[in-house]
C-alpha cells in the first residue's frame, strides 16, 4: 500500500491534474473486524495508509463489493477468498509474508511470461481479459517515468522454455504497452530464489495469481 | 539442466559480445540515448567478444558429452547476464539465435539503476555459478569476495585463431589455483627466500585458490571422457603457466596439485620468464592471472587473458600507486 501510495505521489508531481491513480478500497468479511470497525479506521489513518473507502460486507456479499466497486486488483491472504474472486473475473492475488518485507518505496509487478505467451485458444476466460487489462494501465503509468528512478518496475520471469519464450513475452508486453524493466530466462531454473532476491509485491498470470513456491 | 548438477558459466554481455560502440554512446550520451539506439538496432547482430570462442568452445565439449552420456545434466550451461535494460535483451537474443547457439542459455537481465543493494554476486548464488567473466573489475571482486570463482576479461587488440573442437583452459598458479602465500614471502623477503621456503615446504600442500574449484570441475568433465576410453581425443585441455621454476618450486605446485586429487594436462615452468610467447604456442581460448603484468603480456600476443584480481598482488600495485600520489 505504502509503494502504490509512493507511485501516486510521484504521478501528481508529474502532473498534478492525473487521473490515472491508484484507488485503495479496504474490503473486510470478518464479522469480529466489523465490529471494531472504527478500530479498523483509525489504525490506517495512524500508518498514513490512504484507503479512500471501507466496505463491511459479508461473505456472501463480498464478490459483489468487487464488483461494484470496479476493483481492478484484489489482494488477499486467503485462497478461498482468491479463487472466488477470480471465478468472477477479478484479477486477484495471493500474499504471503514473503510481500512483508518488500520495498515500501517502489512498487515491483512481476510478471511471469510463460502465461503470457500462451496462444489464444477459444473464447478468452475473464481473468485473463482483466490481467490485460490492467496490466496495459500499469504500462500507461509506468510510461509517465523515466528509465531511472521510476517508482513502478516492471519484472519478466519466463520459467519454462528457452530464450525464445522470454523473446516472445518481452514482445508481446511491448505489444500490450507494457515496458518491462528487467527479465529472468531461467530455462528450468527454480524459481524460489529468484523471487526472493527480486522481491516483487505481487505476479501477474493469466486469472489466478499468488506467490507460490 | 538443473543449476547443481551443470557447469554454470556465468559471462557479462560485454564479453560475450562486443559492444564498444554501444558503450560509447552510454558514456557520452547517458542511459535513454543508449536503449534507444539497442531497439533501433535489435535485429542487427552484435560482433563475437573476447568471451565468445571459449563459449563455442563449451558448446563443442557439450556436444560430445551428449554423444556419450546422452542422459547425463553434467554438462556445461551458460548464463548471460548483462547490467542492462531488458530491451537490450532482446537484441542479445537475436545475436545468440544469429551466431546459432545450441547451448541451453538462461539470458539474465538486470536495469541497470533501482539496483536496492541487489548485487550481481547474489544472483551468481542462486544461479550456483562456477565461473564469473565480466568487463568490470568491481563486480568481478564482489563475487570473488563472495567464494565465487570470478575474472576480469579483457579483449586482446588481435585475436589468435584458436580451437573449435578442443577447449583449452590455462592458470597461472600462485593466487589462481593456489592460495598467495608463497607470493606473498616472495614479495617480503624476495626470491632467494621464496625457492628457500618452497623446498622446505616441498612436501606441504598450498592452500587453495579462487580458481581451484573451476579445474575440478573441468577434470571431472574430463575423467567422463577418460571413461569413455577418450583420453588421447579429450575435447578439454588445461594448462599449468607458472613463473615458478621447474628445478626447485615448481615441485610444490604439482604436489599440492596431486594432493587434491587434480590432473593438469601440461604444466610450464617459465622460470620468470615472459608467458605470453609460451600462451601464443599453446592457444588457450582462456587464460587466468592474478597479475596485470602477465594479464597485459599474454593479451599482446593475441591470448584472451582474464585477470583474478586476488591477492596480494593487488595490493602491492594499489601501494605503489600510493606512494606515487603522496609523492
Amino acid at each position: 500500500l505504502q509503494a502504490l501510495q509512493k507511485v501516486n505521489e510521484r504521478l501528481l508531481e508529474e502532473n498534478p491534474a492525473e487521473s490515472l491513480l491508484f484507488d485503495v478500497i479496504l474490503i473486510t468479511t470478518d464479522s469480529q473486524q466489523q465490529q471494531q470497525s472504527s478500530r479498523v479506521i483509525s489504525s490506517t489513518r495512524h500508518y498514513g495508509l490512504e484507503v479512500s473507502r471501507f466496505c463491511f460486507s459479508s461473505e456472501e456479499d463480498f464478490i459483489e463489493s468487487l464488483q461494484k466497486n470496479n476493483v481492478k486488483l484484489f489482494l488477499t491472504t486467503d485462497t478461498n477468498e482468491v479463487t472466488q474472486a477470480s471465478q468472477t473475473g477479478v484479477v486477484s492475488v495471493l500474499l504471503d509474508q514473503q510481500t512483508a518485507v518488500c520495498s515500501s518505496e517502489q512498487l515491483r509487478v512481476m510478471f511471469c511470461g510463460d502465461a503470457v505467451i500462451r496462444p489464444d485458444t477459444g473464447p478468452m476466460p475473464l481473468t485473463r481479459q482483466a490481467a490485460q487489462s490492467f496490466s496495459t494501465q500499469l504500462g500507461e503509468m509506468r510510461q509517465k517515468f523515466g528509465m531511472f528512478d521510476s517508482p513502478l518496475s516492471f519484472i519478466l520471469v519466463t520459467s519454462h522454455g528457452g530464450r525464445e519464450s522470454c523473446r516472445g513475452a518481452l514482445q508481446m508486453l511491448r505489444s500490450r504497452g507494457v515496458s518491462v524493466d528487467e527479465a529472468y530466462c531461467l530455462a528450468g531454473a527454480p524459481r524460489g530464489p529468484m523471487l526472493s532476491l527480486l522481491q516483487p509485491h505481487f505476479l501477474l498470470r493469466d486469472g489466478y495469481s499468488g506467490l507460490e513456491e | 539442466p538443473k543449476p547443481e548438477n551443470a557447469i554454470t558459466i556465468a559471462v557479462s554481455s560485454r564479453v560475450l559480445f562486443n559492444m564498444e560502440k554501444e558503450q560509447q554512446i552510454y558514456e557520452q550520451q547517458g542511459m535513454e540515448e543508449y536503449i534507444k539506439y539497442q531497439v533501433e538496432h535489435e535485429t542487427q547482430p552484435f560482433s563475437p567478444g573476447p568471451a565468445f570462442s571459449f563459449v563455442k568452445a563449451l558448446e563443442a565439449v557439450n556436444t560430445r558429452l551428449r554423444e556419450l552420456y546422452p542422459d547425463s545434466e553434467e554438462l556445461f550451461d551458460v548464463v548471460l547476464m548483462t547490467n542492462n535494460h531488458a530491451y537490450v535483451g532482446l537484441r542479445l537474443i537475436n545475436t545468440i539465435n544469429h551466431h546459432h547457439f545450441d547451448l541451453l542459455c538462461r539470458v539474465v537481465h538486470r536495469a541497470l539503476l533501482y539496483d536496492r543493494g541487489k548485487q550481481s554476486h547474489r544472483l551468481l548464488k542462486a544461479y550456483h555459478t562456477n565461473l564469473y567473466l565480466s568487463a568490470d573489475p568491481t563486480k568481478v571482486r564482489e563475487a570473488l569476495e563472495e567464494g565465487i570463482a570470478a575474472a576480469t576479461m579483457f579483449t586482446p587488440e588481435k585475436m589468435t585463431e584458436v580451437s573449435e573442437t578442443q577447449l583449452r583452459v590455462a592458470f597461472d598458479g600462485d593466487a589462481v589455483l593456489f592460495s598467495d602465500e608463497s607470493e606473498r614471502i616472495y614479495k617480503a623477503h624476495g626470491l632467494d627466500k621464496f625457492f628457500e621456503h618452497e623446498k622446505a615446504h616441498e612436501n606441504k600442500p598450498l592452500d587453495h585458490g579462487p580458481l581451484k574449484g573451476f579445474l575440478e570441475a573441468l577434470g571431472k568433465l574430463q575423467k567422463k571422457f577418460y571413461g569413455k576410453g577418450q583420453r588421447m581425443d579429450c575435447p578439454i585441455r588445461t594448462y599449468l603457466v607458472t613463473a615458478r621454476s621447474a628445478a626447485s618450486s615448481g615441485t610444490r605446485a604439482l604436489k599440492t596439485l596431486r594432493s587434491w586429487g587434480l590432473e593438469i594436462d601440461e604444466a610450464l615452468f617459465l622460470a620468470g620468464a615472459p608467458k605470453g610467447p609460451m600462451l601464443e604456442k599453446i592457444r588457450p581460448h582462456i587464460f587466468f592471472d592474478d597479475q596485470m603484468f602477465h594479464v597485459e603480456g599474454a593479451a599482446e600476443m593475441g591470448t584472451v587473458a582474464c585477470h583474478v584480481p586476488y591477492g596480494i598482488a593487488q595490493r602491492v600495485t594499489k601501494k605503489v600507486i600510493k606512494d606515487l600520489e603522496t609523492e
